[in-house]
């Protein structure tokens, strides 16, 4: 199948949250008790019960304040470095291009929620599992768009193939103007959310400018995982050389024999 | 156990010894079997990855102990290069590689082993330290987590080489070796083969303990 | 609305004011949206900077209640800078009509206008001169002094940018720009939209607010084209729906009054209510008046009774009394009733002053709560200072159906009937509403029958044909099919009816058969409809439950998706889009065409033939629209007037600071002790204004029991300026107490660059923000019984009501929710 895109328009966002709910509704996450605590923003972040989130932040400005709706959640980037470093194959990439999150596989080592570099993976200490969205991977075979999606009442949210996508993202963001980019192809290989921002990334919170797979995790991955056998092989050939080239150190004869002698 | 034959370690150090390999060991495989999804099977072997993922962690405990111990009580013997003739030793890399006529004599251990102590006892606390991070990272910044991964690695990368040298060394790569470890009686051959100069000033101190014979002196740990 | 929720994308420039679309009608963001995609510019209108004003290209905020200051100040910027639509304005609305040279405005009279007697208007003044035959007197060249056009220019002459900004706090550049970019809709060819809801309603002139709008869409030429018009955002996904079945007092259904006791008879009744014109060539729909009264009549008492035993037996009004809201519940207090049916309603929290609705449930003998769950209503005596041992109203609870356990319509916004199906059945004991009325009403029937009663035959008389029969004649189920087709009407007799539109030429109908359009109803009895405006819904098919997909027009019309009041048409008044020779002002988006022989596009409204010189507003007697009003209570051109509980000693554009013609309940008015009005009064500094979140419905009955929403709102807040917080010494995220002179609660701060003060003519004035939707029974500090339902997540914090003053509009007694004064302290200080 082709690669699938979600186009997340945050110009066209108006904060109503339909997406939130959805998610919720289709995965069957429940509620958890929260408080009001001085912001829209409610859950206050992602977590194992809550895959997507609007993110609603007050820019003050000179000519006025801004108000700010992003929606966060998992990117589903192609190099995904949660895939890189999930010991088990519970995340993985699927033939959409999306990343996958296979439950009964997940050991809960956390090693992703470290490794993501826009900090979404949430773990849930009661099952001992990670928690992302999956981009409805579910409903996407059935053809159906994923729950946000479905959900969005104005438009701001929309799924197809990543080439039309992009097209459409940027077109959009060309006739937005101003500040607005398109967020999401140019780095790690590509990611299959893309955001058209009408602020300069650096402006949203918590959204990485230039994300990219951690330093970290490609010495990790990349280089020593690999050189661990390389170098356990390396050790275990020149043992073998040793052996037949140069021969074990085995102890002298004589005091061999005179030990042996006086038992 | 054949009379002649020379104590070479007690039970403490024996017990200390495997209590670390045996972690070690269980460690590495259980890591290999994170590591490498081919080799996730390990984790079906032990009823499933997430199984795996609770034994290597609880055996991380007891390697935690394994190290305490190991540290303590060969800090002394195995963590000091004593000059010149550890250099000498080196020089000549203890006769393993080529002919030497004549291997500096060494004591209790040799550089070699020394090398393999330190390299274990500066590895295996980083090994503990990153993979307690590991485990709890959520009380430490997501920076310093993302770092101990890495690290974790590099620490399997160096212990996982050297047990296969020390694997070979112990066994096959150095015959007579082996019984130091199972039961404590080397041959005086080996000793003298080996660390003639411990053998020489455990003659001289009257510590040394002969299979058989009354002891000349006590001693222990 | 004049015109339907998908018609937004047609506008050139939307006006949002005394509305949150974003928030509280997120669907239609997908229209204002494709709005903005095509150009249209979008202008936003609050005391705060709302979800909309994010999307907004311009935002100005105004104070509290100051909405007609503000559009007044429009006004004169389109009459100074001549930007209205000429031959619209004067062809199609009363702009040339004379007025009495009697009348006197506001500003040539101390803010008030002629005819003011005892807190009430004498409209003498108020009138058209007319000639000898009654024929309106006019002036096509809008110059003579006492023409509409004249008084206009001359009544807004005070609301100057200057005196505006002063009043609204707004900063005159952003007033400017609102005015520019507004008014350049006064173009043929551009369309300019207004969407309110209870922004604007929620007033002491709410009424006034919306009449502002209306005049500003007439003389822009705004009305009745595509991406035009104004619209009333419901606050409710089937208030259109109600309120077009009668629901408030004065109207019965199809917005006929309802009879008082002085007109005994039908005929009196419809000579009375019936309009009448002498102008030539209006159409005057409203002639057909009494074809609507007699097949209503019909349809609630069929062939039981004649016409006239029929009106006779339809329960009357007092003549000038008032059976609203605010009213009832003050009658209530004083005893006046012994029972009451809290029906799909929570008043304890829906209603202004909450803790007076809750001290007068009390008085009460009975009360029928006929809800889904449980609520602050029905269980108000346990609620919090109230002791259950000193009630001693008998509740009792009858659990109806949800939406979505029956089979229905429901009418939104747009006026688009659109049919629902039952997906489940009701949970546990829980009946559709129309079936606990059936049981009901049987009952009361039979009681009536062995005990008689005063006018029993206006019960023991209704016709009840609302699904199969038993052998007793009761029906077995409701089948809201049944209902429908009564609404839409039938004929009662066999009848040769002429054809409405062609003269001469005759149908025949049998006993029985729909009636095709209210255009064909008789006041003679042969016809029956529950409701004329939606005549035509129900024929041989379900109109409502069509899901044709086509737009012939283009313009986003799908004339083939359910059906909309009246006879199908999105855009009413669509005979203004066409100039007086039938050609669209706009001809990018036409809404009807003539193709030479007939109009193509939207069901024409109101137009003859093109050329006919048939003025379009046919609902209106003398067929225009009113820039001119004399129909209102409080003034025929609206004028400002302060909200009764405000911040500032004097009104700026006149020495009359409030309507004077309000009704009031504290003891400048029919007076009890519980009702309290703190103008000025420095211990309730600031203005307050109630408002919705997207992620709770009303007072949250339905919400506040489902956990993903109120994980998402779980609260009760209280929104204030950086400013003001730092004067109060609060956090975000505090706890604090906000106070009124009737009530108190505990709110959570939200302290945002949001709300900023306005500068008030030189002084620094603060306004919070309040949502309303949260109430204590789903609170985790009360008393739960064993058998009471826990909620799996609390809310905090009780109604935003317990703080709204109990004022009304002079027109609808809407009580003034959107401008009181408030207190706002930290928790724990004094």
């Amino acid at each position: 199948m082709a690669e699938k895109v979600k186009l997340i328009d945050v110009a066209k966002c108006t904060g109503c949250r339909s997406c939130q709910l959805a998610c919720k509704q289709w995965n069957q996450l429940p509620a958890r008790q929260t408080s009001a605590a001085g912001t829209y923003q409610n859950p206050p972040d992602l977590q194992p019960n809550t895959w997507t989130l609007i993110r609603f932040q007050e820019v003050v400005e000179k000519e006025g304040v801004k108000w700010l709706f992003r929606k966060d959640g998992c990117m589903h980037c192609t190099n995904a470095a949660c895939v890189k470093v999930c010991p088990s194959g519970a995340l993985y990439h699927s033939d959409l291009g999306t990343v996958g999150i296979i439950k009964e596989r997940c050991i809960g080592c956390k090693e992703c929620v470290a490794a993501c570099p826009f900090e979404i993976p949430r773990y849930d200490s009661v099952t001992d599992k990670v928690y992302k969205c999956d981009l409805c991977l579910s409903r996407i075979r059935a053809d159906l768009p994923p729950a946000c999606v479905k959900a969005c009442p104005t438009g701001a949210l929309t799924f197809g193939d990543k080439g039309d996508m992009l097209k459409l993202a940027y077109r959009r963001a060309g006739e937005l103007g101003g500040d607005a980019s398109v967020y999401g192809d140019k780095f790690v290989d590509g990611t299959h959310v893309l955001y058209i921002l009408q602020e300069k990334p650096g402006v949203y919170d918590v959204l990485p400018v230039k994300p990219h797979v951690l330093l970290s995790v490609m010495a990790w991955k990349d280089l020593l995982k690999p050189l661990s056998l390389v170098a356990a092989g390396g050790v275990l050939a020149a043992s073998f050389l040793h052996y037949i080239i140069h021969g074990p150190k085995t102890p002298d004869e004589d005091d061999n024999h005179k030990t042996e002698g006086g038992a | 156990m054949k009379k002649g034959l020379i104590k070479a370690t007690d039970a403490f150090e024996r017990i200390v010894h495997w209590s670390l390999a045996v972690s070690c060991l269980i460690l590495c495989i259980t890591g290999l079997g994170m590591m490498f999804h081919s080799f996730n099977f390990i984790g079906t072997l032990m009823g499933g990855l997430k199984s795996l993922k609770y034994i290597h962690n609880f055996s991380g405990l007891f390697f935690i102990l394994a190290i305490v111990f190991t540290i303590r009580m060969w800090w002394k013997e195995a963590g000091i290069f004593s000059m010149p003739e550890d250099l000498e030793w080196m020089m000549c890399a203890g006769g393993y590689l080529w002919h030497v006529d004549k291997v500096p004599e060494v004591g209790k251990y040799n550089p070699g082993q020394k090398a393999f102590f330190l390299a274990v006892a500066f590895f295996g606390v980083i090994m503990v330290i990153t993979g307690l991070i590991m485990w709890f990272p959520f009380y430490f910044p997501v920076e310093l987590v993302r770092w101990m991964y890495p690290l974790h690695a590099l620490g399997f990368v160096v212990i996982f080489a050297f047990f296969f040298v020390h694997l070979y060394l112990g066994t096959i790569g150095s015959p007579g070796s082996l019984p130091a470890m199972l039961h404590g009686w080397v041959t005086r051959a080996w000793l003298k083969k080996q660390h003639a100069k411990w053998l020489r000033e455990m003659e001289e101190t009257g510590k040394l303990e002969v299979f058989g014979e009354e002891k000349k002196a006590a001693h222990g740990h | 609305m004049t015109n339907h929720w998908n018609d937004f994308q047609n506008s050139d420039v939307i006006l949002i004011m005394g509305c949150n679309p974003a928030s509280n009608h997120p669907i239609s963001f997908k229209w204002i949206t494709k709005a903005m995609e095509n150009g249209g510019k979008l202008i936003c209108v609050d005391p705060r900077f709302t979800q909309s004003a994010a999307k907004a290209h311009l935002y100005a905020p105004l104070r509290s209640g100051t909405d007609i200051a503000l559009l007044g100040g429009m006004i004169k910027y389109i009459l100074d800078n001549n930007l209205i639509q000429k031959e619209y304005v004067l062809n199609y609305t009363n702009a040339s009509f004379l007025i009495n040279p009697a009348l006197k405005l506001p500003g040539d009279n101390k803010g008030i206008f002629s005819g003011l007697k005892d807190g009430k208007y004498d409209k003498a003044t108020w009138a058209y001169q007319t000639d000898a035959a009654g024929v309106i007197k006019k002036d096509a060249t809008l110059q003579n002094p006492h023409c509409v056009f004249q008084l206009l220019k001359r009544h807004y002459s005070r609301y100057t940018p200057e005196v505006v900004s002063r009043v609204t706090g707004t900063p005159k550049d952003k007033l400017l720009n609102v005015y520019k970019t507004y008014a350049a809709t006064g173009k043929p060819d551009k369309a300019g939209n207004i969407l309110y809801a209870m922004g604007w309603t929620q007033h002491t002139v709410g009424a006034q607010n919306i009449r502002t709008m209306t005049i500003v869409q007439l003389l822009l030429g705004n009305m009745g084209i595509a991406g035009g018009g104004v619209q009333a955002l419901r606050g409710e996904s089937n208030v259109q729906g109600s309120t077009d079945y009668g629901l408030l007092f004065h109207i019965l259904p199809g917005y006929i009054a309802t009879p008082t006791a002085s007109l005994a008879t039908l005929k009196e009744y419809n000579e009375k209510v019936t309009t009448k014109t002498k102008e030539a060539n209006s159409l005057n729909w409203m002639k057909n008046l009494p074809k609507y009264s007699a097949s209503y009549l019909r349809s609630v008492y069929g062939m039981n009774a004649t016409l006239d035993e029929a009106y006779s037996y339809l329960p009357k009004g007092d003549d000038g009394a008032n059976y609203s809201w605010l009213v009832l519940f003050d009658e209530m207090y004083k005893e006046k009733f012994t029972g009451f049916f809290a029906w799909g309603m929570n008043p304890a929290c829906s209603g202004a002053h909450s803790n007076k609705v809750r001290q007068a449930l009390g008085k009460l003998d009975w009360m029928v709560n006929v809800n889904l769950f449980d609520n602050e209503t029905g269980s108000f005596w346990r609620g919090p200072g109230m002791d259950p041992k000193k009630v001693k109203t008998e509740v009792f609870m009858l659990p109806c159906a949800s939406s979505v356990e029956k089979e229905g319509s429901i009418t939104n916004s747009g006026r688009l009937m659109q049919w629902r199906y039952k997906a489940i059945n009701p949970v546990g004991e829980a009946m559709p509403d129309a079936e606990i009325m059936t049981e009901l009403y049987y009952k009361v029937r039979e009681l009536y029958e062995k005990y008689g009663g005063p006018l029993k035959e206006a019960l023991t008389k209704l016709t009840w044909n609302y699904g199969p029969k038993r052998a007793d004649g009761t029906i077995r189920f409701v089948d809201p099919h049944a209902v429908a087709k009564e609404i839409n009407g039938f004929f009662v007799e066999d009848a040769k009816v002429e054809d409405p539109a062609k003269k001469g030429e005759f149908r025949e109908f049998k006993k029985g058969d729909p009636v095709p359009a209210f255009a064909w109803l008789q006041d003679d009895g042969s016809t029956s409809s529950g409701c004329w405006v939606y005549c035509g819904s129900y024929g041989a098919v379900n109109m409502a439950a069509r899901r044709g997909t086509k737009d012939p027009s283009g313009i986003g019309l799908y004339p083939e998706w359910a059906w909309s009041w009246p006879v199908n048409r999105r855009i009413i008044y669509n005979g203004a889009s066409v100039d007086m020779n039938g050609k669209p002002w706009d001809p990018k988006r036409p809404v009807i065409l003539w193709d030479g022989a007939k109009w193509t596009g939207d069901v024409p409204d109101g137009v003859g033939n093109p050329g006919s010189g048939r003025p379009p507003f046919i609902m209106k007697p003398d067929g225009v629209g009113s820039l001119f009003g004399p129909g209102l209570a409080d003034g025929p051109i609206p004028e400002h007037y302060e909200p009764l509980e405000c911040p500032v000693e004097k009104n700026l554009l006149s020495p009359q600071k409030n309507s004077p013609v309000l009704r009031r309940f504290d003891k400048k008015g029919v007076g009890s002790e519980l009702d309290e009005i703190a103008s000025c009064d420095p211990r309730f500094p600031f203005i307050c204004s109630t408002y919705r979140v997207s992620e709770h419905w009303q007072t949250g009955v339905l919400t506040r029991w489902c956990p993903w929403l109120v994980e998402m709102q779980p609260g009760m807040f209280v929104e204030m300026s950086l400013e003001l917080a730092k004067e109060r010494n609060i956090a975000n995220g505090e706890k604090v107490i906000v106070k009124s002179a009737r009530g108190e609660l505990e709110a959570t701060a939200v302290v945002t660059a949001r709300f900023k003060p306005f500068d008030i003519d030189g002084t620094l004035i603060h306004e919070v923000g309040i949502p309303w939707h949260f109430g204590w029974i789903t609170s985790a500090d009360r008393k739960y019984g064993p058998n009471d339902k826990k909620p799996e997540v609390f809310t905090t914090g009780d109604s935003a009501n317990l703080l709204t003053p109990t004022i009304g509009d002079a027109n609808s007694m809407i009580p003034e929710s959107k401008a009181f004064m408030v207190n706002v302290v930290k928790k724990g200080v004094k």
